[in-house]
């Protein structure tokens, strides 16, 4: 096990060193308890202490809008070019259920066809993790999906000792950063102090009371028609909220856009949501999932019964975020006990 | 579902006219305000009337027409009908053309009461009925809604019309974009946003620059059922969003009808 030590009044260093390298984006106050990754050059600007920001960082990995490739229809046959913009970046102070997140997206974007974009600009993205001592806050469900420990997913990984830093070193590009930087091995007395801080959460990280995710796939597996699929659809707003701030939401829509010239043009494909009505509308009129019922269901389905059927993993990392966003008060969790409590 | 529409084809550069009514002319003033990509239009277009930006007219057929403002009197309807019986395609844009903007206010008072109260007691010398949206009046090929209009989606509908294509007004509320492009909540910052409720397409343009939405443009066809839900949460009353809805979306109401 590779492990380093990095005092708490050399952090200030270690992002201006690393900012030298590639841009280094990581979570800031953005006011009324929210927070969002941005680009830094100081560990000032860092709030080190935050709940999930408004999106996750998949925001890097397939932007909310990217262009794929150009085109032109001067010629008898159109010609297209393809389009990557993928710059070298880190992200740093990454949680546990985001990195989880990260993990979920590269095995949907691996599978074949693969995501070329996707997969080449994540070659780019050095990862730092940080971790949660404690719930960031009630609508988190961390523990739940077992994402409250770090497992894997990241270059390096940070967890608060107190006075500084321990950071277990999980790839070659790790390691060649905490050399570079030339930070001291940790000693035996630190890693026990991490031992300490992983008892601890042992409490904190309890398992939420009413919804056994061992349950889960049982529960799911008979909810197809349950009541509280319309309860939910009786209040969505279907603003797509939950869906654009989830980190294992990946659907997106494709457009060509044309130049004013009439002859050369662009592909874009931008972030879309099964909350939208028109989602699942096809040509003819048919609309699959026509009621908000419907769609909510599939997004559950989608984070705790389709993905463990063919990954064998929840794509629900616990983060919380769609229970904070919903402007309808559509709570993750108190939908789970309610699911576990019908099943009963 | 719009029907599509026949390519607008001529041998010279199509000939589009721009119009206005009822309106400030603050949508005529984004077109002029458009910068470079103004250049790009005009290699595209032949612009024939346009009476904020050149003097010129023109007596023939007209390939395109852009409407801005909203209908208020009987003299208005008659020279929109006249438009619109010389141009192959119609685009209404802005607000007051779309949904009747915030002229629409107009229809929450009885029409003698209203005329008095602009044009004193020979109010009756003033022609003047409920505030109507261009569609309520004349067919309306393509609409830019927004007050006012968000210009690059008035050059997408634009090449949209020249090449023949549907256009159609993004039906998600604004939250869909408002979220991508990442905006601490209104809610979240104690302030009633109307974006849950009003089409998107305009990619939050307000509350990127640190406004709430004001509903401009127009509520989406199948908002939430049960508005209280949503606005609990924040202990609003539902009373509240609809005045401020009515503040853009007065004139809807005679759709309903």
């Amino acid at each position: 096990m590779n492990y380093h030590i990095l005092k708490k009044d050399e952090l200030d260093g270690f992002v201006k060193k690393l900012a030298k390298k590639m841009k280094v984006y990581a979570p800031v106050a953005k006011g009324h308890d929210n927070f969002a990754f941005e680009e830094v050059a100081s560990a000032g600007e860092i709030a080190l202490s935050y709940i999930p920001t408004i999106l996750p960082p998949k925001k890097y990995f397939m932007p909310q809008r990217e262009k794929l490739l150009d085109f032109d229809l001067t010629g008898g046959k159109p010609a297209d070019r393809a389009v990557l913009d993928a710059p070298e970046l880190a992200i740093f102070a990454v949680h546990t259920c985001d990195l989880a997140g990260i993990q979920c997206l590269n095995m949907v974007f691996s599978e074949k066809p693969r995501d070329y974009n996707y997969i080449l600009r994540k070659e780019k993205i050095f990862i730092i993790g940080l971790e949660c001592l404690k719930y960031c806050d009630g609508n988190a469900g961390c523990a739940m999906v077992g994402n409250h420990n770090p497992n894997g997913g990241y270059d390096l990984f940070f967890t608060d000792l107190g006075d500084r830093f321990i950071i277990h070193v999980n790839t070659q590009k790790g390691e060649e950063l905490v050399e570079n930087m030339g930070l001291a091995k940790a000693a035996a007395a630190d890693m026990a102090a991490l031992d300490k801080v992983r008892e601890g959460k042992k409490q904190a990280f309890a398992t939420e009371p009413g919804a056994d995710p061992k349950k889960l796939p049982e529960v799911f597996a008979r909810a197809m028609e349950s009541k509280i699929w319309h309860e939910l659809g009786a209040r969505c707003v279907s603003c797509g909220n939950c869906t654009n701030v989830c980190p294992t939401c990946y659907c997106f829509d494709m457009a060509d856009t044309i130049n004013l010239d009439m002859k050369t043009g662009f592909r874009t494909r931008t972030w879309d949501s099964c909350q939208f009505e028109t989602f699942a509308a096809v040509a003819g009129g048919e609309n699959f999932r026509e009621e908000r019922a419907n769609r909510q269901r599939h997004r559950f389905y989608r984070k705790f019964k389709y993905p463990l059927d063919k990954f064998y993993r929840s794509f629900c990392t616990g983060c919380g975020r769609c229970t904070r966003t919903c402007m309808a008060k559509i709570s993750l969790k108190d939908t789970l006990k309610a699911l576990v409590a019908e099943h009963k | 579902m719009k029907t599509e529409n026949k390519p607008v084809t001529t041998a010279a550069k199509p000939k589009v006219a721009f119009f206005d009514f009822a309106s400030c002319e603050g949508c005529q003033l984004q077109i002029t305000n458009l910068g470079e990509s103004l250049l790009d239009i005009l290699g595209a277009i032949d612009v024939v009337e346009f009476r904020e930006a050149i003097s010129e007219k023109w007596d023939g057929d007209y390939d395109v027409v852009f409407i801005e403002g909203s209908i208020g009197d009987p003299h208005a309807e008659e020279r929109l009908k006249k438009i619109r019986a010389r141009a192959k395609v119609l685009i209404a844009y802005g607000a007051c053309a779309c949904t009747g903007g915030v002229n629409g206010m107009k229809n929450s008072f009885q029409i003698d009461e209203i005329r008095a109260s602009v044009y004193g007691k020979d109010y009756k010398l003033f022609a003047s009925t409920a505030t109507k949206a261009v569609h309520q009046v004349v067919k309306v090929d393509y609409s830019i809604n927004g007050c006012p209009i968000y210009a690059p989606e008035l050059v997408e509908v634009l090449k949209h019309a020249l090449r023949g294509l549907p256009y159609t007004v993004p039906d998600n509320p604004v939250c869909s974009e408002c979220k991508l492009n990442e905006n601490v909540c209104m809610y979240e910052r104690g302030l009633a946003c109307l974006g849950p409720w009003t089409k998107a397409g305009c990619n939050s343009w307000c509350v990127n620059n640190g406004n709430i939405c004001y509903g401009c443009r127009g509520e989406v066809s199948n908002p939430a059922k049960n508005a209280n839900d949503v606005i609990g949460k924040y202990n609003l009353k539902p009373e509240l969003i609809k005045a401020k809805f009515d503040m853009y979306n007065k004139c809807k109401e005679a759709d309903a009808k």
